[in-house]
């Protein structure tokens, strides 16, 4: 469950003020956010994931007000209860795959949760570069790797930030199908935020910035 | 997985850099080791080899030359002093024991001293086989020569004149091993003592050879002998009556205590008030040079210590460039890992666990570097002292005190710990949004 009303944002040495459209998703749905370069779809994705503190409105996910937690506590939330995905960088250079999610789970707290990974690594094809290092595999390895860290956690929320902009058609598919999947299996609600418009078809609910 | 783990693993995965940054360090800390080392062994080894001894008295020189040559046997000495003088300064109420040292030869570069058996005193030296010198030609021998020139009671060899291994200028008369000292860590393990008869007969012996070739010096040898004949004093006589009839023979050529001269007497006061007074009348009522062994050896330190400086300064310097080398590769990494940084934070790593992680591998280096540099240390100086002779011919390496490495180990540590606190000052100004989103 996530919630927004009324959010604005200003970089601090800019003067222009972005302002973002009220989200609503239930438990489990999906949204898809579409819009061009500069439009601030990566500010409202940090903002989401709490990166950001908005210049006025609030965030609440599962019931929690992200805006008024402290510091600290912000990080121990992020860490436990979102999973972010990125465009091309995923994960830690210098540790292996496996290695990778174990730290993930190492940072959040989640350390018990071990014996998920090789399943994990399993169901995203992933068991046979498990000890590789990470610029040892190949992009696509690396881009589900990346879906990997964003669920290993269960996570109340997928943020993925233009997870199929460098991806050919038949990536692309795989990419977002892999993510629904992870995200249903996880009762987790999906934001996809990119301007690439083949992804629309696969989701009901969308906002254009 | 753990903190530890993922440092471990940065460093693997630039293991050039933190190889560069471990042999720098590990040089610096090397040097610095090394040179305590080297320092308080010198020190130490100085001190120890003064024994007891409070005041040397000797002919008029260099002070620190006859402190060298009279205590820790090194140079030569600065000429002879008259055996009868001596004795009459030994019978000042100041002194507690006055012991006379004389010199002339070595054997394959140890030299042979011609002393008492008070002279033991001063080391503390201890018989470990056969027993002291009771008459002429017989020598103990300290436990070094024993060992290395592999020397066994009963065992005789030849000396050569002089202070200098040489096979020139070689005497006739074999001297005998009577006894071996104990390992006593000072100067006396490498030394060869005997009485100072046979030191005065050898050299009488060589008087006597030279002069059958010289018909003009042989007059002049033999008025001397004949005069001195007639005057031996008691003392002497029950030493003589106890020699072979060989060296009898000597002693009839020989000359008398008038003429007999020593190296030196090594002093030891009753009370520390002697220090004030008694070299002072020495210097300056007589002919003779009173010499404090520490007092010179402090004078000795002063010199050298312009060395020690030097070296310590330059371990200094790259120990800073050390740190230096540390805090770059600690910065650039914080720089050209940032995505990574911010990448830990998503994860929901804090501040803290960041820096532990950039401070851990640091730390790990640092830690390296100290045992590689100990390692090193230990090794360097055991194919040092393999290889070297110092012409000292004494083991003068003394363990490191756990305080010198004490000492060392918290310099690092605050270096590492500065280059640190440097270094992690991108990751408190982290804009994890900025990072992430400059990504592409």
């Amino acid at each position: 469950m996530i919630q927004t009303n009324n959010l604005t944002f200003k970089y601090n040495n800019k003067e222009h003020v972005f302002s973002f459209p009220e989200i609503d998703l239930k438990e489990e749905e999906s949204l898809l956010i579409l819009g061009n370069s500069g439009i601030g779809k990566t500010t409202l994705l940090h903002l989401l994931a709490g990166l950001l503190q908005p210049k006025t409105g609030n965030i609440t996910i599962n019931n929690v007000n992200i805006n008024t937690l402290t510091n600290s506590k912000l990080d121990k939330f992020r860490g436990q209860n979102i999973g972010l995905v990125f465009q091309k960088k995923h994960a830690i250079q210098s540790l292996s795959v496996y290695e990778n999610l174990q730290a993930r789970l190492f940072f959040c707290k989640k350390s018990k949760q071990q014996n998920t990974i090789n399943a994990l690594l399993e169901e995203l094809n992933l068991s046979n570069c498990k000890n590789s290092k990470v610029n040892e595999i190949s992009e696509g390895q690396l881009q589900r790797l990346g879906i990997a860290l964003s669920v290993v956690h269960n996570p109340q929320v997928i943020l993925a930030d233009e997870p199929t902009s460098s991806l050919d058609d038949e990536n692309c598919k795989a990419v977002i199908n892999l993510l629904k999947k992870q995200a249903k299996k996880n009762k987790a609600n999906l934001i996809v935020i990119t301007h690439d418009q083949r992804i629309k078809p696969f989701f009901q609910n969308t906002i254009t910035l | 997985m753990n903190i530890w783990k993922i440092s471990i693993k940065n460093l693997k995965s630039k293991s050039f850099y933190t190889f560069l940054s471990i042999i720098i360090l590990a040089l610096s800390i090397t040097l610095l080791l090394g040179i305590q080392q080297l320092k308080s062994s010198f020190k130490y080894q100085m001190e120890n080899n003064l024994g007891d001894i409070d005041l040397v008295v000797g002919a008029k020189g260099s002070p620190l030359q006859l402190i060298l040559a009279s205590v820790l046997h090194l140079d030569n000495p600065t000429g002879n002093i008259k055996y009868n003088e001596a004795k009459k300064l030994s019978k000042n109420p100041l002194i507690k024991s006055a012991v006379p040292i004389s010199y002339g030869d070595n054997y394959k570069g140890y030299r042979i001293v011609g002393t008492t058996n008070e002279f033991f005193s001063f080391y503390n030296a201890e018989l470990e086989k056969g027993r002291l010198v009771e008459k002429s030609m017989e020598v103990v021998i300290g436990s070094n020569i024993a060992n290395q020139q592999n020397l066994k009671i009963g065992d005789t060899f030849v000396s050569s004149h002089g202070l200098v291994e040489n096979t020139i200028d070689v005497h006739d008369d074999e001297l005998t091993v009577v006894g071996i000292l104990k390992p006593t860590q000072k100067v006396i393990d490498r030394l060869i003592i005997t009485n100072l008869q046979s030191v005065w007969d050898v050299h009488n012996h060589e008087d006597h050879d030279e002069s059958e070739h010289n018909a003009h010096e042989e007059d002049h040898n033999e008025n001397e002998d004949t005069h001195m004949h007639d005057d031996h004093d008691e003392d002497e006589h029950e030493q003589h009556d106890e020699e072979t009839h060989k060296l009898e023979e000597h002693h009839a050529h020989e000359h008398h205590d008038d003429d007999k001269e020593i190296t030196s007497l090594l002093i030891r006061f009753r009370s520390p008030a002697a220090f004030l007074t008694f070299p002072r009348k020495v210097n300056e009522s007589s002919n003779l040079q009173a010499a404090i062994p520490r007092y010179e050896l402090d004078r000795l330190y002063q010199y050298t210590s312009v060395g020690f400086k030097t070296i310590t300064w330059i371990a200094y310097l790259i120990l800073i460039i050390s740190g230096i080398t540390i805090f770059i590769n600690l910065y650039k990494m914080i720089k050209e890992r940032a995505f990574d940084l911010a990448l830990l934070r998503t994860y929901g790593a804090s501040n803290f666990q960041i820096i532990k992680m950039v401070a851990y591998e640091a730390l790990i280096v640092a830690f390296t570097a100290f045992a590689l540099g100990f390692i090193l240390v230990k090794t360097g100086l055991y194919f040092m002292l393999k290889f070297t002779n110092f012409g000292y011919k004494q083991n003068i390496i003394r363990e490191l005190e756990f305080q010198d490495i004490l000492q060392i180990g918290v310099l690092v540590f605050i270096m590492v710990t500065l280059s640190v606190a440097l270094a992690i000052y991108p990751i408190l100004k982290m804009n994890i949004s900025t990072i992430l989103s400059n990504e592409k």
